[in-house]
């Protein structure tokens, strides 16, 4: 082949990528896909380096994925004037996420903590390692990856198919759920329409999955299996859970010396998912302990009408009008119960 | 910055066209020196500084060797470059190594000893930019190559940032005169370029990262006992993901500089398809080996003292070539294991030397499927090596070689269905392309098929990148 033949393959290898990716583009448009960005460290990254906003321009969340579903960020902001930045993670445990932000001197802001009893009170690696590894990544960052995340925010706000969790080769190799051999550990897939992330860091289920209730089911399936491999687990030590309590309690009080502020709020489940958690964690030995260990203010979703009877479409988060009723509830709570204030609540 | 980043390609776009303004040929090494500066402060800004002082001590430093005619005021002045390098890489590199296994000595002879856990952090590519400059200063009390005439041109030849953080170890004949006279890439050049730019960042993020590092990473960070399957299919998993890892940056660093009108010297020469160890060490990580045989085999010896001596040399070698790659006995294990394959190798083949003629050589000669099963044979051995090179400590190499042969009474299945097939897949795949490839060049190829069906393979290679979607892992030769 000639040099003038590499051109030529250099040409037809743009001309096909172009048409492809545009191709691909308008077929999941056309499908209804939205953007939905990557959740992964360095989004979050993004976020935790807004921790240090004036106390009255900013609310910081941590948690597991109840909260990310169920606040509303444009509600939020728009009701309070200031921002909700969103640290929560999903399937994980707050705690290191919370040691994080007490072990920083210059975060001295208001702190909402979402408490998923079966997240928020264990000491599972596969729950701590997300947070772990993100509170590492945001510390470690290098200017190059700040400037990755730019360029790939700026690619990722233009193009669907930039999606790793829903299309990414392995995602879709993931997909095939092909059946492995017995003894083998799978974990579980979340149909797409389940989680979309928005760039602050809210996730909702999209119209379709508000109306398969197939998909639905489906999710409700994924609970189940969490659930049947969490069987014959031996309870928690108590020495274990007091421990827990007394972390909690130091960086409450480490956040609370610096003049800033902790709230901890239990979001709404429902069905038999909301039984269930009754009963593996009765809420006088954990939730109102833990008010009772930290000295912190609480709103827990059934001691307030406004917001106790929601009916989730998988059992454990809300739906995205839900979302926008418990947000603007939740904000009157807050300002009217709580005595918080905000720019636009004074 | 990582190759495989938006972040590098941005740069590389405003490098390639800075480079191609009208500017003088000295602008433009300005141009590319701040850019390679740029490049690595973009991991750690501070440690530019023990950049700029291995610069500037080994230019001076190199420079007085050369024109020093004073025997031991020679040696002194190597003595000091000698100390300023690999006392720079010792302090960083093996610091905390020196440490815990001087307590373990302490607290093993008696003594409570337990001074405060250091926190050292590795500076990015100390351990290629250290072996770059030590070849300078060798080189110039050797008198083997003339010193470098013009700082810039030492500080581009140590900083240029295509082969800065790993490699090609570069040697300063192969690199300085490149400077010395305006480069800029012919169209083919740059086409040539992209080409081996797009390869390296697939095998990177396609093949390593998303089709083998997930299987490798499960099976050396479980805790338990393996089924034989799960624990070859994850020491097969990571013998390709390391390849196409570091196969990949030094394609991609190649690519780079010929985009720039320069070329780097060859890292990788289908290193699967070796028949025996010395083969190997021919074509795997080529300029570490040629630098490990001609500034440590050779001065201890070489095969020049007899074979005892020999046999030392090449065993010391391949210890402090284990030692260079991490500060870890489990990798003066690894090298030591290739240091034993290469003496039972060199004993065999002198054995047969010693009895046969030329006549004999020519006639035995094996078949093409012979030197295929020699080839298989060498690739499973090294995949026995590369147990102790990926296993943090000798209590994970030893369970992983006890699942793989079968000791595990009780192994657990850990990988899916899904990550088998990616292994089956790559490998065999990885196997028959090293082997057909074996004696050719991949530009060459390149060159023989028609327009249409290169166009296909490079479109494929640039979709598959943009659907993985797996940018920015860092390389796993940035911790060496």
């Amino acid at each position: 082949m000639l040099q003038k033949s590499i051109s030529k393959a250099a040409l037809f290898m743009v001309a096909l990528v172009v048409l492809t990716t545009i191709g691909i583009e308008i077929y999941l448009r056309t499908h209804g896909v939205e953007i939905s960005y990557d959740d992964g460290p360095p989004l979050w990254s993004d976020k935790r380096a807004m921790v240090y906003e004036p106390v009255d321009k900013s609310v910081v969340f941590i948690g597991s994925s109840r909260i990310k579903y169920d606040l509303d960020i444009p509600s939020w902001e728009s009701l309070t004037g200031c921002h909700a930045v969103q640290l929560a993670i999903e399937g994980s445990c707050p705690r290191p996420a919370l040691e994080d932000l007490a072990n920083d001197p210059a975060f001295k802001g208001r702190l909402i903590v979402d408490v998923t009893e079966g997240l928020f009170f264990s000491n599972a690696p596969s729950n701590l390692e997300s947070p772990s590894s993100n509170v590492k990544y945001f510390h470690d960052r290098t200017p190059a990856q700040r400037a990755s995340f730019e360029l790939n925010r700026l690619l990722e706000s233009q193009l669907v198919l930039l999606d790793k969790e829903g299309f990414s080769l392995n995602a879709r190799l993931d997909a095939l759920e092909l059946p492995s051999r017995p003894g083998v550990f799978m974990m579980p897939i979340f149909p797409l329409d389940f989680g979309r992330g928005t760039f602050e860091r809210q996730q909702y289920m999209t119209p379709r999955f508000m109306a398969d209730t197939t998909l639905q089911q489906k999710v409700i399936g994924v609970w189940n299996f969490f659930r049947e491999a969490g069987k014959g687990r031996p309870p928690m030590p108590a020495e274990a859970l007091a421990a827990i309590f007394q972390s909690v309690k130091d960086a409450t009080d480490k956040i609370k010396a610096r003049g800033g502020e902790v709230l901890f709020v239990r979001t709404p489940s429902s069905g038999p998912f909301w039984m269930g958690e009754q009963k593996s964690f009765p809420r006088e030995k954990y939730w109102e302990h833990l008010l009772a260990v930290t000295g912190c203010e609480g709103i827990h979703f059934a001691d307030y009408p406004a917001i106790d009877h929601f009916v989730c479409p998988e059992l454990s988060h809300l739906s995205p009008t839900d979302a926008v009723v418990f947000t603007r509830h939740f904000v009157d709570i807050l300002h009217q119960e709580k005595g918080w204030k905000f720019p636009k609540l004074p | 910055m990582v190759f495989n980043s938006y972040t590098f390609i941005a740069f590389l776009a405003v490098i390639l066209v800075l480079h191609n303004l009208p500017f003088s040929w000295k602008t433009k090494k300005v141009n590319l020196l701040l850019a390679s500066y740029i490049f690595y402060a973009a991991w750690n800004p501070p440690f530019i500084l023990l950049l700029w002082l291995s610069t500037v001590v080994d230019f001076f430093v190199g420079r007085a060797l050369y024109t020093q005619e004073d025997p031991t005021k020679k040696k002194l002045l190597l003595i000091v470059s000698l100390i300023g390098n690999l006392g720079m890489l010792c302090f960083f590199k093996y610091g905390t190594f020196f440490l815990e296994n001087f307590v373990a000595f302490t607290n093993a002879i008696g003594i409570d000893f337990h001074p405060a856990e250091p926190n050292i952090i590795l500076p990015a590519g100390i351990s290629f930019y250290t072996f770059t400059t030590l070849c300078y200063t060798i080189d110039m009390y050797r008198k083997e190559s003339k010193p470098v005439k013009s700082m810039l041109d030492f500080s581009l030849f140590v900083t240029f940032f295509p082969h800065l953080v790993a490699g090609p170890i570069v040697r300063p004949p192969q690199l300085v005169p490149q400077f010395e006279n305006p480069h800029a890439a012919t169209q083919k050049q740059m086409l040539d370029g992209l080409l081996l730019l797009s390869l390296g960042l697939f095998m990177k993020v396609v093949l390593a990262d998303g089709m083998l590092a997930g299987s490798a990473d499960a099976v050396f960070n479980s805790t338990d006992m393996l089924t034989a399957l799960d624990a070859w299919s994850g020491v097969f998993a990571f013998s390709g993901q390391i390849f196409f890892d570091f196969a990949g940056y030094s394609t991609c660093a190649i690519g780079v500089a010929l985009c720039l009108g320069f070329v780097l010297p060859q890292n990788f020469n289908y290193p699967y398809a070796a028949i025996g160890f010395s083969d190997f060490w021919k074509r795997w990580h080529i300029t570490l080996s040629a630098w490990l045989r001609d500034y440590l085999y050779i001065p201890l010896g070489g095969n020049r003292n007899g074979v005892r001596r020999m046999y030392f040399a090449l065993m010391l070698t391949m210890l402090l070539g284990g030692l260079w790659h991490g500060a870890n006995w489990t990798f003066v294990v690894w090298g030591g294991l290739h240091g034993l394959y290469l003496w039972v190798e060199k004993f065999v083949k002198d054995g047969r030397a010693a009895n046969a003629t030329e006549e004999d050589v020519v006639a035995n000669m094996p078949s093409q499927w012979v030197r295929f099963l020699y080839a298989l044979l060498t690739f499973m051995l090294i995949n026995i090596t590369w147990v102790f090179f990926r296993s943090g400590t000798f209590a994970k190499a030893w369970q992983m070689l006890e699942s793989m042969f079968g000791m595990a009474t009780e192994g657990k299945a850990l990988l899916t269905s899904i990550a088998l097939l990616k292994i089956v897949i790559v490998i065999p795949a990885m196997v028959m392309a090293h082997w057909l490839m074996r004696d050719k060049k991949v530009l060459d190829v390149a060159y023989q098929v028609s327009w249409w069906k290169l166009g296909l393979v490079w479109s494929a290679m640039i979709l598959l990148l943009i659907w993985a979607q797996e940018s920015s892992s860092s390389f796993i030769y940035f911790q060496f």
